[in-house]
């Protein structure tokens, strides 16, 4: 075997150990040497060439990347994960015709589809989305995110909330409770426009909060223009004013002159 | 298109009583002396009229008439005319002889322009693509390709953009779209760099339509915003860069704005594009739903387009009314047509209308309601419905779907008075919007009209071309000191 290719291994064999024990440090080490390594290989994306081992090395370089976002994952780390994806993707789409399909793949495009709607992407979310066969959609990691997507469109957001347990894979837990957050958000929003008012304790168990003094921080902190009065959360605040009455005079004036001129080139 | 069919009815009474063979063979001579004499006079909209005219012949085309012609356009030893003659058909040898006979005299006088050279690969590459030889036709369109490249004059740019169209449409049609995508790229920055303005506009339809075909959205959007653009010089082209532009905004949620682009490719596109016109309308279907416009029914009850758009009338049916059970018997009686249009996941995206239009016919028709009847009209079913429905019914009051409020202690949605619509800004606004489309519309058409050459000016004299740039002149002074006076 190619003495590149044997080196390679054994320090993804010494990654893949450090993974499993949660030391992270070194994996982070570990896998920056390993990247610097797989720029050596000239059968990996983008080159492609077909050298003899081109469908070994493809192999395990799709592997590495595939711990390397597993890692991001579990060092919290989005920016990371997004790096790691965009370099994995191409073993996914290019060069799915010479390599079996990976186990993991669903689970990574689970993944990352998780992280476009924490990062609320929709746009993007839908881009990748696309790019999903039929079958790949029955898959439970894919269609749990899509159906995350479309309780999130919907507003129904205490089944967001409830699919933190049915999540398929472990991994997805870390980003089902930054979820957790947008989610609040969101339903702060919605509250103050569709209520004018709500009481504390309606309010910190809508907001998902387990005391009322983290309520008071987060109203504070997101949104000074909640009143707290008499035990109970007012809106009214925040509420748009009424439309002015006002004609507005200096724009009809354009808009008609503007008429009379073009009018005046017609006839 | 529709031009092409016109042309062929004009031209075919005169010659009906010759036989087929010579008549053909005569009309692409005549055709190519159209093309040199355009290349000749630098004349570009001849050569256009010249590839409107070979498409009215198209079907005409035969293996004798063709080796004919390129015995007529070519000295016989050329090398493009020994690779050119290789893809044709050898089957029919004793008509071949008759007419290779008479332009054999003709030989050795020929030396073909490039023009010539590129309209002779168009033409037996539609032939090798109407007999189903694709594998030729991809031969025959790559070696064309390659020609192309050397080759830099202006002249040619509406003959090379056909060919890049077919050469694109060969490959398509042995599903090998992807193989070309560099060379399309390729072909793109050559064309950039020769101000081969309508080249681009093709290769650019090409790649889009390229990537499009991969669901890959991502690149597509990328390059079409990256890539130069211009005023349109061919309608066909523009209507097909608005139906991918409308496609990729619907799939990064623009819907507004798809919308537009759909409905004026729609609008835009030859009557004879029935095909095309089916799948405008419907994506512009379905970016409308999504925008939570119901369209009219008149769309759906157009000739020829009635059957084409029967799962869509359904679905716009399910959509109007907001019935969750109708919608998803629809979505699934008809998901082979929705999987092969390529909408299926647009049709995911439409339940949550539904709900919406839903909701909405309820907070119309009643000032109060509980959420526990709000759920049980919406049928969710879901393990807390009455939850569901209040956060429901919160986001949507959120996003202006619904004027209401809610009330939590009591569970109920109270609607807000719908107020005088006549009291605000709106009809005013949508007022203002209609003039100003048909003002714009006005302005456009006269834009778009093309005087031919006056003959009569060219004999005007001296002095008075003087005296009417000078009348001019005054007329634009007029008009810019106008222009100056408004605000």
């Amino acid at each position: 075997m190619d003495p590149k290719l044997t080196e390679v291994s054994q320090l993804f064999e010494r990654f893949k150990a450090a993974l499993v024990r949660n030391d992270f440090d070194t994996c982070a080490n570990l896998l920056s040497q390993l990247k610097v390594l797989l720029t050596g290989f000239r059968s990996l994306p983008p080159l492609f060439e077909d050298t003899p081992n081109a469908i070994h090395e493809l192999t395990l370089a799709r592997d590495i990347y595939e711990h390397a976002v597993i890692l991001s994952v579990k060092t919290e780390d989005q920016d990371a994960f997004e790096r790691d994806f965009f370099q994995l993707k191409p073993y996914y789409t290019d060069a799915s015709g010479r390599l079996p399909q990976s186990p993991q793949e669903y689970i990574i495009l689970g993944l990352n589809l998780l992280r476009l709607l924490v990062q609320n992407r929709i746009a993007e979310f839908h881009t990748e989305l696309e790019l999903l066969s039929s079958t790949a959609l029955e898959n439970p990691c894919i269609k749990h995110a899509v159906e995350l997507e479309q309780s999130f469109m919907e507003g129904a957001y205490n089944r967001v909330l409830s699919a933190r347990q049915t999540a398929p894979h472990e991994s997805f837990v870390y980003f089902m409770d930054l979820l957790a957050k947008t989610v609040r958000d969101e339903i702060g929003g919605c509250s103050e426009k569709a209520y004018d008012y709500l009481s504390i304790s309606d309010a910190r168990q809508m907001l998902l909060f387990s005391s009322d003094k983290e309520l008071a921080d987060y109203i504070k902190e997101d949104h000074p223009e909640w009143e707290i009065k008499d035990g109970c959360v007012f809106f009214q605040k925040a509420k748009e004013t009424a439309p002015c009455k006002e004609i507005p005079s200096l724009q009809l004036i354009n808009q008609t002159l503007s008429y009379a001129r073009e009018l005046e080139r017609i006839v | 298109m529709t031009q092409d069919v016109e042309m062929k009815d004009h031209q075919t009474p005169s010659h009906s009583v010759a036989s087929a063979l010579p008549s053909t063979l005569q009309h692409l001579k005549d055709i190519a002396s159209l093309i040199e004499s355009g290349a000749h006079t630098k004349e570009v909209r001849r050569i256009g009229r010249a590839v409107r005219l070979t498409m009215g012949l198209r079907h005409k085309l035969t293996a004798p008439v063709l080796s004919a012609f390129l015995d007529f356009a070519f000295a016989p030893g050329s090398e493009t005319y020994k690779q050119l003659s290789a893809y044709l058909p050898k089957d029919d040898e004793h008509a071949m002889e008759v007419d290779s006979a008479p332009s054999a005299k003709q030989a050795p006088t020929k030396h073909s322009s490039p023009e010539l050279e590129i309209f002779c690969y168009l033409l037996v590459l539609l032939f090798l693509i109407d007999l189903k030889k694709y594998n030729e036709a991809k031969a025959c369109s790559s070696a064309s390709i390659a020609r192309l490249k050397s080759i830099n004059r202006r002249t040619l740019d509406v003959l090379s953009s056909r060919l890049y169209f077919y050469y694109s449409y060969s490959y398509e049609l042995t599903g090998d779209l992807a193989e070309i995508r560099g060379n399309l790229l390729a072909l793109h920055r050559i064309a950039t760099l020769r101000h081969d303005e309508l080249g681009q506009e093709t290769l650019l339809n090409l790649l889009l339509r390229n990537y499009l075909h991969y669901n890959l959205y991502d690149q597509a959007e990328k390059l079409r915003s990256k890539a130069p653009r211009f005023e349109a010089h061919s309608n066909q082209q523009f209507c097909r860069y608005l139906f991918y532009l409308g496609k990729i905004r619907t799939i990064q949620l623009e819907y507004t704005d798809a919308k537009e682009s759909l409905l004026q490719a729609a609008r835009k596109a030859p009557i004879a594009a029935q095909g095309f016109r089916i799948q405008c309308n419907k994506w512009a279907v379905l970016v409308r739903l999504l925008l939570g416009e119901i369209p009219e029914r008149t769309i759906f009850v157009r000739r020829g387009m009635e059957k084409a758009l029967r799962p869509y009338f359904e679905l716009t049916n399910a959509v109007r009314i907001g019935d969750l059970e109708l919608f998803k018997t629809v979505a699934d009686k008809f998901s082979s047509s929705f999987n092969t249009d390529g909408t299926h996941n647009l049709i995911v995206r439409l339940r949550h209308n539904v709900i919406r239009t839903g909701l909405r016919n309820i907070s119309i028709s009643y000032s109060r309601i509980s959420l526990t009847d709000v759920a049980k009209k919406l049928r969710l079913d879901t393990a807390n419905p009455v939850a569901d429905a209040e956060s429901i019914v919160a986001k949507a009051i959120r996003d202006g779907a619904v004027d209401a409020t809610l009330d939590h202690e009591n569970g109920w949605m109270v609607s807000k008075e719908t107020g005088d619509i006549y009291s605000t800004n709106e009809p005013q606004i949508a007022f203002n919007s209609r003039i100003a489309f048909c003002l714009n519309m006005h302005n456009e058409a006269v834009r778009a009209l093309r005087y031919p050459p006056n003959t009569q000016e060219d004999k005007e004299t001296a002095e008075k071309r003087r005296e009417r740039q000078q009348q001019e002149q005054e007329l634009a002074k007029h008009i810019a000191e106008e222009d100056d006076d408004d605000f």
